[in-house]
């Protein structure tokens, strides 16, 4: 796609730019994703020498710091510093977000098209396979997954991944089958290339908006969904992961530890907020029915 | 109107199946029988059979004549000897395992085979001799090769070694070398199969019994609705009403700092962990103010807690959602001729625009009955709630398979039925719906 002209990704762009809450959103992302990148370099580092990481050292003679210089946030319960602790929640929650998406959208696409495209026989099957996944009761398949699958981060991505393609289906399925009238598909057809060719070159670009509106809105409902997972203690065990953290800092909030608590917390809402936020941002700049009735 | 119905019916069909297909892929086939799970790894092998052929693990999964028994592990003489160690004249070298000539050999089962079935052993070696099992030729030769045996097990023949005089292998003149064995149970019935086990006992609402409690599961699944529905139906009455309400307020002052706020508000309503309405109202409401008891289940005062919470975490999604329906019919032609002719906007908001955007609201509010089944997992096993879906959890917790499957299954087809009451709904109030 050029980026000279008026394409849909510059014109959105430049829509966006025009959002100062979508640009402060879109700075959140990228601190937190840098956080991440930062956590997981760290996480690599002591996962290659074969040594205890610094966030998962225990110390109880500094147990339960209140937060000071040397402790931003404090220290839990076994004298690990919150943040560093915190920043790998962050890469946890990022992993989650990307992998299920990774195993999410591919499936989802990948029905959606071929539904939309032939129509038929095959629309009928996809119809028939999402609205049965679409049955099932939300949390717990993802759980009963995880629980078959095993505990870890495996169940995780597999419960979240394998459940979350229905919504991203049918918009596909939808999309292509409004875009399979055009003028542009009859071309291509007319020219003698493939289907696949046609699907993936021709209507799969024109349809990508879909894609990117929806990773950034399921992102945040994958942090979330990972975090009751972990906090039930079906999901991540051995690592700080945020809901391992909130359920450890549950018991000693009420012997007045506020600080572990009050930062996971915060920490959660500014990443889904500005998730939230970007992503309604995203689908007014990218969505083009309102470009028409908005200038 | 009634062809309508029963076509929807049709199509209902194959959405129940493909239900009964995912439960029955993710627990039997990923799963797999949980019997060592369940009874710990020091049970026995026959303990463990049996518990199998109570809950229909020791089928074939579709369809098959053949299925592995728990009282002869496959043997690959690739690495160890295996069960074989302790058998005397048996060595094993390099990969294969050596029957010396002129002794006898057991097969080395777990349990005493069962006669009312035929067995099946394949092995592959080869032989210089003529070596015998029980009654029958091995048809080993001198090059290696596989071959199967077909043979049943006779009890009054069982010896005070344990094995069993009809299961030996007798290697005769020559040494008897061995790459692999297996032993197969065959099936009399190639159908009977642990998926027509588990659409046998769904057809009679059998769901089985749990590992934990020893309590069958359809009694659970009737013990727990009752709180689960005491705990959804209030969230989801005052949940609508109020989020309904506020989306009019919204629609009535629309384009104004009240909207804006609503808007912002019910996105940061979105992006609170459900975690911190729990652990902040038990804490805050709970335990800090004293409002409220905090854990428990005894009169209806336990009950407002986790009632507002489940409102309040709820509340954001569903305003957001009723805010754009009620904009997109504030925008249309008929409330534009209703405000020409006078009638004061709260009379529109009220007579004109309500009522057209029930029919979305409606739709909304069936597809959420069925949510209203597995209650809450999080509300209720935060407060104690002895509802499904503290029963899921801890099911889930204790990996008590047949009640996890039997909530879930339970759970889609009450959806795929509430999905089918919204249709035909639908179709009673608009009549085009019947055409498509």
């Amino acid at each position: 796609m050029s980026e000279k002209g008026n394409s849909l990704w510059s014109d959105a762009w430049r829509r966006l730019k025009k959002n100062r809450l979508a640009m402060i959103c879109l700075g959140v992302v990228v601190f937190y994703t840098a956080l991440a990148l930062y956590g997981e370099v760290v996480y690599r580092y002591y996962q290659a020498k074969d040594q205890t990481a610094f966030y998962q050292k225990t110390d109880l003679n500094q147990a339960y710091q209140p937060p000071s210089s040397k402790h931003w946030m404090g220290t839990d319960a076994l004298g690990r510093d919150v943040t560093q602790r915190l920043i790998q929640g962050t890469r946890i929650a990022y992993k989650v977000g990307i992998i299920t998406a990774l195993i999410a959208i591919p499936i989802g696409v990948f029905f959606g098209c071929l539904a939309g495209y032939f129509g038929g026989r095959v629309d009928s099957f996809v119809v028939w396979l999402y609205s049965t996944v679409a049955s099932m009761p939300g949390l717990l398949f993802i759980l009963a997954i995880a629980m078959v699958v095993g505990r870890g981060l495996l169940g995780i991505y597999l419960g979240i991944g394998l459940t979350t393609w229905v919504g991203l289906c049918r918009l596909i399925r939808g999309e292509v089958i409004k875009h399979k009238e055009q003028a542009y598909v009859m071309a291509a057809k007319a020219l003698g290339l493939s289907w696949p060719r046609i699907l993936f070159r021709h209507i799969l670009p024109n349809v990508f908006h879909v894609i990117i509106v929806t990773f950034t809105l399921r992102f945040p409902a994958a942090v979330s969904t990972e975090v009751f997972m972990s906090f039930l203690g079906i999901g991540v065990v051995s690592e700080p992961s945020w809901g391992v953290m909130i359920n450890s800092a549950r018991m000693r909030l009420w012997q007045g530890v506020w600080w572990e608590m009050t930062f996971v917390t915060l920490a959660i809402f500014g990443l889904v907020l500005a998730f939230n936020l970007l992503g309604d941002a995203l689908r007014d700049a990218l969505d083009p029915r309102l470009r028409t009735e908005g200038n | 109107m009634l062809r309508y119905i029963g076509k929807r019916i049709l199509q209902m069909i194959p959405t129940v199946f493909g239900v009964i297909l995912i439960t029955f892929v993710l627990f039997n086939i990923v799963g797999g029988s949980p019997a060592q799970q369940v009874l710990g790894p020091h049970a026995q092998a026959d303990t463990l059979e049996s518990f199998d052929e109570q809950r229909g693990f020791n089928k074939p999964l579709f369809i098959g004549t053949r299925t592995t028994t728990r009282a002869y592990a496959d043997s690959d003489f690739e690495r160890s000897a295996g069960d074989w160690q302790q058998q005397n004249g048996a060595v094993w070298t390099n990969g294969t395992l050596i029957l010396a000539a002129g002794g006898e050999y057991a097969l080395p089962v777990k349990f005493t085979l069962r006669t009312d079935c035929d067995y099946e052993l394949e092995i592959e070696g080869r032989a210089a001799g003529f070596p015998m099992f029980g009654e029958n030729q091995l048809k080993l030769s001198k090059d290696w090769k596989k071959i199967s045996l077909r043979f049943r097990s006779l009890p009054a023949l069982s010896d005070a070694k344990g094995g069993v005089e009809g299961e030996k292998i007798v290697p005769g003149g020559a040494p008897v070398e061995i790459r692999s064995i297996k032993l197969r149970r065959m099936m009399s019935n190639p159908f009977d199969s642990q998926f027509m086990f588990y659409l046998n006992r769904l057809a009679h609402l059998d769901f089985g019994v749990s590992y934990s409690t020893n309590q069958r599961v359809s009694k659970m699944l009737l013990d727990g609705i009752g709180p689960s529905l005491m705990l959804t139906v209030p969230v989801f009455f005052v949940g609508l009403i109020t989020s309904v309400m506020l989306s009019l307020f919204c629609a009535f002052w629309r384009d104004t700092w009240v909207d804006r706020f609503f808007v912002i508000f019910s996105v940061a309503l979105m992006s609170v962990n459900y975690l911190v309405w729990i652990v902040g109202g038990q804490y805050l409401l709970g335990f800090k103010l004293g409002w409220f008891p905090v854990w428990g289940f005894e009169d209806p005062r336990y009950l407002i807690l986790p009632v507002l919470i489940g409102v309040f975490s709820g509340l954001g999604a569903e305003l957001r959602f009723y805010r754009t329906i009620m904009l997109d019919e504030a925008h249309r032609d008929y409330v534009r001729t209703a405000q020409a002719k006078g009638v004061s906007r709260l009379g529109v908001l009220f007579k004109h625009v309500l009522k057209n955007a029930m029919i979305p609201i409606i739709t909304n509010t069936v597809i959420a009955i069925p949510f209203l089944y597995t209650g809450s997992l999080l509300l209720e096993s935060f407060f104690g709630i002895p509802g499904l879906g503290y029963l899921g959890i801890n099911a889930i917790n204790s990996s008590d398979v047949d009640v996890v499957r039997a909530i879930v299954l339970v759970g889609s087809i009450i959806f795929v039925i509430a999905n089918l009451l919204t249709d035909i709904c639908y179709a009673l109030v608009d009549p085009r719906v019947k055409l498509k």
